[in-house]
């Protein structure tokens, strides 16, 4: 089993086996040289700088904390001050960030070293990690499939041990999906668990900010490092640090449960369903209950989760008009000279999303769409907490099938859309969900109630040592 | 306020056009169950205690100077905004 990176590199510096510069300066020359597109920007001079730092404190005999001198990467979606921040998009391929996110900022406070700024679908607008102006993003395992997304280049990192861990955005599966594909832990707490402050918004009611590890134990320490109640955005809440301990006692599990339709349909893949099954028998063996649920159908899953999402990227991205910032192109007139900033700067499927949210917010069309879709939202809501009270964890798998490869989902927007039936659901919930890299090829989502993260991570390890 | 503004018009996108693939997803929703027993009652806002101080922070230096440099024209010194066309 993957052990901790952070407590293992942790111990290295300390006992000076390596140094932080050397540490760093490999893994920004494996960012540099790697062919799988997962580099928007490196942050070598900041880096460099503050490993510099981090030698001279140990040389000094002073203690270091433990993510001090730990090489990170970040999605290009984050702020950080003095950096490219570009959503991977023409609109702003030159804009820098002007300050820096609160998750971030608490990572840079602990110690933790930045090296890059991450390839990713534009504005969070994908399943792929091709919607971007930095060429697709290459799995870690095939570099034929794509690495997923949105996420999918701080995945990639990952898995590709160029960074030690990664922050992603998940806002319907950007950082599960992408974990599934290449392998590796992806974790979306609660919404509201980490400040979104700083985080570029795609749909503001369920993005969340979610690290990407090797190993259980770096997924708890990123979060607690990250967590905290931001006045910055006042959708977060106080939470309490998760210690290891709490999650390595697995026993208060008692009853798991999965949504039968999601298994028993024709979209899942065959080996998918039966590697599942398989997995819920082992989990029956060592006598933990296990129940089938019932659940909405997967395209409604998806179409209220789009619908939503597409409402609020139309709102959140109409302040991207060439006015302030972004790349403006003029035209005779404002208005004109809007609409030519945005229709030049916007990709295809960045457009595709604003005119639908654009669609479901006029005036005609709100109530049978946009409000029946908050309606639906709701119910879905309602169910998952009937569910929490017969259950104490939901599993699921994280896709229906295999990654696909390069170009297959640019030429079938509907299908890709479809293909995020699994993680949406989780995302309107609001719920903590961790794709963990085992039970199916694309892994497992291990799912609780709301504020229940430390569950999560406890069942986490009870599958590592189950299957 | 009859009048009738299509998409493109309220995205500010040229020449932008519904999607067909978009429009199934929305068609989903319209024939969904809606359950009007539900009756959830949403406590999103902030509670009064709860408000941030009202204080204007200023800015630090290096953030007004990041803030202008992302201005898309400058000319001598002034930034150059778009021409404003009264309709």
């Amino acid at each position: 089993m993957m052990e901790s990176q952070i407590h293992t590199i942790h111990q290295q510096l300390v006992n000076k086996e390596i140094s932080c510069t050397k540490l760093v300066q490999e893994r920004l020359d494996l960012l540099k040289l790697n062919t799988h597109n997962t580099v928007n920007s490196l942050l070598d001079t900041l880096a460099l700088a503050s490993a510099a730092k981090v030698d001279a404190k140990i040389e000094s005999g002073q203690e270091i904390g433990l993510l001090e001198g730990i090489p990170f990467g970040i999605k290009d979606v984050y702020m950080v001050q003095g950096t490219y921040t570009t959503a991977s998009s023409d609109l702003l391929k030159k804009y820098k960030s002007p300050y820096t996110a609160t998750a971030i900022q608490k990572l840079f406070a602990a110690g933790a070293i930045p090296l890059v700024k991450e390839n990713c679908d534009s504005f969070g607008h994908g399943s792929s990690s091709e919607n971007t102006i930095f060429g697709a993003v290459k799995n870690a395992n095939n570099p034929n499939l794509v690495g997923g997304g949105s996420s999918g280049g701080s995945a990639v990192n990952v898995a590709k041990d160029y960074t030690v861990f990664s922050i992603g955005g998940d806002t319907g599966g950007s950082v599960r999906q992408p974990a599934g594909y290449n392998n590796v832990y992806g974790f979306k707490p609660t919404y509201g668990r980490i400040s979104r402050f700083g985080l570029m918004a795609y749909a503001s009611s369920t993005d969340c900010v979610g690290p990407i590890a090797k190993s259980i134990e770096d997924i708890r320490i990123v979060l607690n490092a990250m967590s905290g109640k931001d006045i910055k955005d006042q959708t977060t809440y106080p939470s309490e640090t998760i210690s290891a301990v709490t999650i390595s006692n697995t026993d208060a599990i008692k009853t798991v449960g999965y949504f039968k339709n999601f298994i028993d349909n024709d979209a899942i893949d065959t080996k998918v369903k039966s590697d599942f099954l398989a997995t819920i028998e082992k989990i029956k063996a060592k006598g933990i209950q296990v129940k089938e649920l019932d659940f909405f159908a997967s395209d409604t899953l998806v179409a209220t989760y789009y619908t939503l999402a597409m409402a609020e990227t139309a709102s959140n991205l109409s302040r991207l008009d060439g006015t302030n910032y972004g790349n403006r192109i003029e035209g005779a007139s404002l208005k004109d000279t809007y609409s030519i900033t945005r229709s030049e700067n916007f990709s295809e499927e960045t457009k595709r999303r604003v005119v639908g949210g654009n669609q479901v917010l006029s005036q005609g069309f709100s109530d049978e769409i946009y409000l029946k879709g908050l309606s639906v939202r709701d119910q879905i809501a309602a169910n998952f907490e009937k569910d929490f009270h017969q259950v104490d964890i939901i599993l699921s798998p994280v896709t229906p099938s295999s990654p696909p490869k390069i170009g297959d989902s640019l030429k079938d927007p509907l299908a890709m859309y479809l293909s995020d039936a699994y993680t949406v659901g989780f995302s309107l919930g609001q719920l903590p969900t961790l794709t963990v890299p085992q039970g199916t090829e694309t892994g497992l989502q291990i799912t609780a109630a709301k504020n229940n993260d430390a569950l999560v991570l406890k069942f986490a390890n009870f599958l590592k040592d189950t299957i | 306020m009859s009048k009738i503004m299509t998409v493109d018009i309220l995205s500010s996108i040229k020449g932008a056009k519904p999607s067909e693939s978009v429009n199934k997803l929305f068609d989903v929703i319209k024939n969904a169950n809606k359950n009007t027993a539900l009756n959830t009652v949403h406590t999103n806002a902030v509670t009064l205690d709860d408000l941030r101080e009202d204080v204007v922070i200023d800015s630090p230096q290096m953030e007004k100077q990041i803030i202008i440099a992302n201005f898309p024209k400058e000319k001598n010194g002034y930034l150059v905004v778009s021409k404003v066309i009264e309709e």
